[in-house]
């Protein structure tokens, strides 16, 4: 009698009902007579919905830790991702349905299904506690952006996606190399094993090869690099952040982050954590490049777009910076970093799509000249937005940036966190020049508005949040303390 | 802690001398503000003064005091420059609020030091507790840091320089702010913080010292100012210095008393003088003055109740207050606070006497003297209830149940009493005094057989530095504003814009170069990009193969 | 010399040799070609390495089902031969050859380092006990059967992917869209989705 492991479906009844109602909304745009987009954001919200109160009733779990073979972790850690994950879903979808009904003839009713697809990989991600189920999730949401990325099928769109798409491949084969290398190491590929030793126990009892995890290591770090922007593994990112239609590019660069990260958290600062004082030195050295590179080269851009994901570069090196701190505090930090982050960029880009106007013609700086005397409100928050990124006080991207810096100094670390607050003064000239434009040039001649409704409510209900979490921190903060810490 | 306020008969005395004071300026100001373009905002500073000054003497702790006290700064920084249209103007709003900041910055460490040493700023708390709490070193640093307050507020040497110039603002924010209100709010610290001063006793000595100095000192000055009311101004100055000597004598009721009186009788003469200068058409200068008694005679009658009323001549409210103090200096063997104050008095009596028969008596000696007008009755009713309350507020100390000293004692206790000549004979003595020096104006200005002018050019170069305070504002300007200029511009133009502006020009334009090199390096082709993940990828490895 | 290795021997430089054919080549068909030869390779190690099962997957499913539909598709869009590339970076590929040649050598290096070559490592003889087959069924319904259902959700994924990219929107106006736009004689232009998503 072969021995099979529990069926317990209840921790992953978020990917599962994501995943349902994708299919759900695939037979609506198949039979659907004249599939519209309200309809299908109602499909969406009835998957993401339940799927937030899933994963909510996790929070106070008290079954077994991992389920189905090992391979999921039941944790808050989880939780907590899934939750802005699935509240990045639903912006997206809300922020697709105006942009679909602005410009009709881009509209594809599979952005939806798509995105929760994409959605369901990236809770999994978080979640995965076997290094092939993070691969499959980690496919499952990089398939689904890229084609996200060139759904409008536009020129610029389509040579993102495939951009996005050969490169991602590529990093993929790295990261697929690892998961070999891991498993040569350990002879097992869960992260923490409870049935049979994994990963932590084969490296913690020194069973396994010392070699093989180091090189692991390496791999693996190229593949979540790659997938979190960190230089020199970013070079996509600007042309899909620029090439992807704007709804996309708002999910895709709140989520992506969220979720790559958290998964290389688990995977670092749980499974590898015996190697501790091996990758360290090279997640400060990611970090230092990100920063700068991200930093300076954004400084060069005049095109929004690109300088937000010049901007998102330099982000994946501010959490790194937190990373670098092998702790509950480090992971804390980081945690807080990337609800920050995840809540700014889906506002940023919410203005964005609504200043880029049909076609997407407008992103370049100019059309933010004199914004705040065409619509003042749209002005006030893109600066709210543009002081959080730039870690301006009262915002949450000051609060997330001390506690990055001051997690880096903990660790003694504190070089990194010099170079980080010489990146951030950098880094305020290009933030603060948007603003400069938007409020001291005269607007241009023949700029269309958009005055869409609902996504101004998403923005303004984000950038409260962003202002809320800048003042009285310990909100969240008194949430992601139980979370943050992941052990075996 | 907080806002809490506090009404008591020290508190309640300030109300209604804020308030009732307050009321007969705003009546003037109806009319003498009329016809301004800015005569809503110029009611509305007024009103936040008169909110800041309240909220100055109503709270229960040092907090919700600091904070008038800087509110009624600003107003008058507000109020000073009101015409600011005029360059001179606004520089004198700004002297009077960097000087007065110099002495709020000193008590704001005194603040600073009492929450240190109480962890409280309540004064029940801090009085209370004042005794086993602090040292008298403690107790001397933190009195004489607020007594520094003070100085700045109340113009007291050596931060007197401000209150000439502030003259600049219209006349009734001077009779209202720089003679009957804010200035004496240092009169009123130092009473309301009387334990602290008392324990230290040294620091006393110092405001009894710097009450006596001033008051001389400026009533010299005051002898010599062509201006009418530069010379109110300085006798305002010197009046504020009686204040002090009283406080500085423990005699806190006096000093309370003086204030009550003084704010009657310096509003009425600041009032008197802007009637004049309203009738002159904007004129100061006496000596373009004279013979106004006939054109302006209600003016002429109520600024003389002020004039005799400050100088000294019973029954008016300024013999009895200055009678007090000097008794009291008499009284306690202090015969030198004695008669420095007598000289001081004389002083006061003899500047005021040039100002009257200046202005009222003799020719007119201009053409706009002899075309004068007598003021609208919005502007001479006030004049009118003022000069009644500037005779008869004396009066408050007459009867024993009356005294105000008594009504005050629960808090800043009885007035020391001693040995001395008797009351009756100092009072005679006092009047005898201030009727010599009113003699002596009426001999040299009024008689018309001294040619005053000639007789102020033999005395040269002695005028012209007391019209000039001394000097005081020169040596300032030259011993501290002009190296701190200096200072100033090195750091601006030499450290900041060429040594720290250029460093980060210099940076900026190089991290410029870099974003732009950077910009050159994403291509667009995908397998440069390949290219870049493959280095990334065998430079970590080959980090993590050398290190193990 | 045990079998094993010299059937190592033959297939390894062909396999090698294979792969840098199919970088080198320009026609896509050839290029694909080469790959089905690689496959095959890799299959031969697979079996080699006691894993008979893999190797036979690897030939059905690679070599077989997915080349053939590989070549259908490029036969299908009739690729040009010999697209020309322009260098820009002219360092790229020495830059390129230099760090292939370090990636192989770290990768020589490490494996050496950690399980050595000689040596088959024991896991394999538990791991396949009771047939390969048996053993791979056995592991893939018990421990990874989660992995196995997300496989199945991903592959639909790339079924959609694949749906959405190839097929373009082209909707056909309705009789009815035509009446109701004939009978609103204000609008100028009708509404046409699609057009603008028509590449």
């Amino acid at each position: 009698m072969i021995p099979t492991p529990a069926l317990e479906f209840r921790p992953i009844l978020p990917e599962i009902l994501l995943c349902t109602f994708a299919i759900v909304g695939m037979l609506y745009e198949a039979f659907a007579r004249r599939p519209d987009p309200v309809p299908h954001l109602a499909i969406a919200i009835v998957g993401i919905g339940p799927a937030a109160v899933t994963a909510y009733a996790l929070w106070d779990w008290s079954g077994p830790s991992y389920v189905l073979g090992d391979t999921v972790a039941v944790d808050r850690f989880s939780v907590v991702s899934r939750f802005v994950l699935l509240g990045a879903a639903f912006v997206g979808c809300l922020y697709y349905t105006h942009y679909a009904s602005r410009d009709p003839g881009s509209f594809r009713g599979e952005f939806y299904p798509l995105t929760l697809f994409a959605t369901a990989g990236m809770t999994l991600i978080t979640a995965a506690n076997d290094l092939i189920v993070i691969f499959l999730a980690l496919e499952l949401l990089s398939l689904s952006l890229y084609v996200l990325t060139g759904i409008t099928g536009r020129r610029r769109a389509s040579e993102a996606a495939m951009k996005y798409f050969l490169l991602g491949a590529f990093s993929s084969a790295f990261f697929l190399y690892g998961v070999a290398m891991a498993y040569g190491a350990a002879t097992s590929t869960k992260i923490v094993g409870v049935a049979a030793p994994g990963i932590v126990q084969a490296l913690a009892g020194q069973t396994g090869s010392q070699a093989l995890a180091l090189l692991a290591m390496a791999l693996l770090v190229v593949g979540f690099a790659f997938k979190v922007s960190a230089a020199p593994f970013h070079m996509w990112t600007p042309d899909v952040y620029q090439g992807a239609p704007t709804p996309v590019v708002a999910f895709m660069g709140a989520a992506t982050k969220v979720a790559a990260f958290f998964a290389l958290i688990r995977v670092f600062d749980v499974g590898l954590q015996p190697l501790t004082w091996d990758w360290t030195p090279v997640i400060y050295g990611l970090a230092v490049v990100s920063i700068v590179v991200g930093s300076v080269v954004a400084i060069a851009q005049r095109d929004v777009k690109r300088l937000l994901a010049y901007s998102s570069i330099a982000h994946a090196g501010f959490i790194l910076t937190g990373l670098t701190a092998a702790n509950s505090t480090g992971i804390g930090a980081a945690m807080f970093y990337l609800v920050a982050y995840a809540v700014v960029t889906l506002g940023a880009f919410g203005i964005v799509m609504l200043v880029s106007a049909r076609g997407e013609e407008q992103t370049s700086l100019d059309a933010y000249a004199g914004l705040a005397r065409r619509s003042p409100g749209l002005a006030a928050l893109m600066t709210v937005f543009l002081l959080s990124l730039g870690g301006i006080p009262p915002t949450a991207g000051f609060i997330a940036k001390v506690t990055v810096f001051s997690a880096a100094i903990g660790a003694g670390n504190w070089p990194l966190a010099v170079v980080g607050v010489v990146a951030s003064v950098v880094a305020a000239y290009f933030y603060v020049r948007v603003i400069v434009y938007m409020y001291m040039r005269e607007p241009a001649e023949g700029i269309e508005s958009d005055d869409g409704v609902m996504p101004r409510i998403a923005a303004g209900v984000l950038a409260a949040g962003i202002v809320v979490l800048g003042i009285f921190p310990g909100i969240l903060t008194g949430i992601l303390e139980p979370a943050s810490i992941v052990r075996w | 802690m907080g806002t809490d306020l506090r009404l008591d008969s020290v508190s309640a005395t300030m109300i209604l001398v804020i308030t009732g004071i307050g009321a007969l300026i705003h009546v003037y100001a109806i009319g003498y503000m009329a016809g301004d373009p800015r005569y809503g905002r110029f009611f509305s500073y007024m009103n936040l003064f008169v909110f800041f000054m309240l909220m100055l003497v109503l709270g229960a702790n040092y907090l919700v005091l600091y904070l008038g006290w800087e509110g009624v700064g600003l107003c008058s920084y507000l109020l000073i420059g009101f015409w600011s249209d005029v360059p001179a103007n606004a520089e004198a709003a700004k002297k009077a609020f960097i000087t007065t900041r110099i002495g709020d910055t000193l008590m704001l460490v005194g603040l600073a030091l009492i929450v240190f040493r109480f962890g409280t700023l309540d004064f029940e708390a801090v009085f209370g507790a004042a005794g086993t709490v602090l040292t008298k070193d403690a107790a001397t640093a933190i009195a004489l840091l607020l007594f520094a307050g003070a100085i700045g507020k109340s113009a007291q040497v050596p931060l007197h320089v401000w209150l000439p110039d502030a003259m600049a603002g219209p006349t009734p924010v001077s009779a209202l702010i720089h003679a009957a209100t804010m200035v004496t709010a240092g009169v009123y610290l130092v009473v309301r913080s009387h334990v602290l001063f008392e324990l230290s006793g040294v620091a006393l000595t110092v405001v009894l010292v710097v009450g006596v100095v001033t008051a001389v000192f400026a009533a010299t000055c005051a002898v010599a100012q062509q201006d009418i009311k530069r010379v109110l101004a300085y006798s305002t100055i010197s009046q504020l210095g009686f204040m002090f000597m009283a406080a500085g004598m423990r005699a806190y009721g006096v000093a309370m008393f003086f204030l009550v009186a003084h704010a009657f009788y310096k509003a009425l003469l600041f009032l008197g003088a802007g009637s004049v200068i309203h009738g002159m058409h904007d004129e100061q200068d006496l000596r373009r003055m004279g013979g106004l008694r006939r054109l302006l005679p209600i003016t002429f009658a109520t600024f003389l109740v002020g004039a005799l009323a400050q100088a000294g001549i019973p029954p008016l409210a300024g013999f009895f207050a200055k009678d007090a103090v000097l008794e009291v200096a008499q009284h306690t063997g202090r015969a030198a606070v004695y008669a420095l104050g007598s000289i001081a008095a004389f002083l006061s009596a003899f500047y005021l006497g040039r100002v009257l028969f200046l202005t009222f008596f003799g020719e007119p000696r201009s053409d706009r003297a002899r075309d004068a007008h007598e003021a609208p009755p919005v502007l001479w009713v006030p004049l009118a209830v003022l000069a009644v309350g500037a005779a008869t507020a004396g009066w408050l100390t007459l009867t024993p149940e009356g005294r105000l000293t008594g009504f005050l004692e629960g808090i800043t206790g009885p007035t020391p009493a001693g040995q001395g000549v008797a009351v009756a004979a100092l009072a005679a003595v006092a009047t005898v005094i201030s009727l010599v020096a009113l003699a002596s104006t009426w001999w040299i200005y009024g008689s018309g057989r001294v040619d005053w002018v000639g007789f102020r050019e033999r005395l040269e170069p002695l005028p012209r530095a007391a019209l000039n305070g001394w000097y005081v504002d020169r040596a300032y300007d030259t011993a501290l504003v002009q190296p701190a200029k200096a200072g100033a511009w090195i750091t601006a133009y030499v450290l900041d814009a060429r040594i720290i502006d250029g460093a980060v020009n210099a940076i900026g334009g190089g991290v410029k170069l870099l974003a732009d090199g950077g910009r050159h390096l994403q291509t667009g082709f995908v397998r440069s990009y390949a290219l870049a993940v493959f280095l990334g990828a065998v430079t970590i490895l080959v980090y993590v193969g050398v290190r193990s | 010399m045990p079998l094993d290795n010299i059937v190592f021997w033959v297939f390894a430089p062909i396999s090698i040799a294979s792969a840098i054919g199919m970088l080198l080549v320009r026609n896509a068909v050839h290029a694909a070609l080469f790959l089905i030869v690689n496959f095959f390779c890799l299959a031969v190690f697979y079996l080699l390495l006691d894993a008979p099962f893999l190797f036979a997957v690897q030939i059905v499913v690679y070599a077989g089902a997915i080349m053939v539909l590989f070549l259908f598709v490029i036969m299908l869009l009739g690729v040009d031969s010999g697209v020309p590339i322009h260098e820009r970076l002219l360092v790229q590929r020495p830059l390129a050859f230099l760090l292939g040649a370090a990636f192989v050598v770290e990768m020589f290096l490490a494996i050496r380092a950690g399980v050595g070559f000689a040596t088959k490592a024991p896991a394999v003889f538990t791991a396949n006990e009771g047939g390969n087959t048996q053993a791979v069924a056995k592991i893939l319904f018990t421990q990874y059967f989660f992995p196995f259902e997300v496989t199945s959700v991903l592959l639909l994924v790339a079924a959609i992917a694949a749906m959405v990219l190839a097929h373009r929107k082209a909707r056909t106006v309705t009789q009815a869209e035509i009446d109701a736009a004939a009978g609103e004689p204000d609008t100028e232009e009708m509404p046409v989705y699609g057009a603008e998503a028509a590449p």
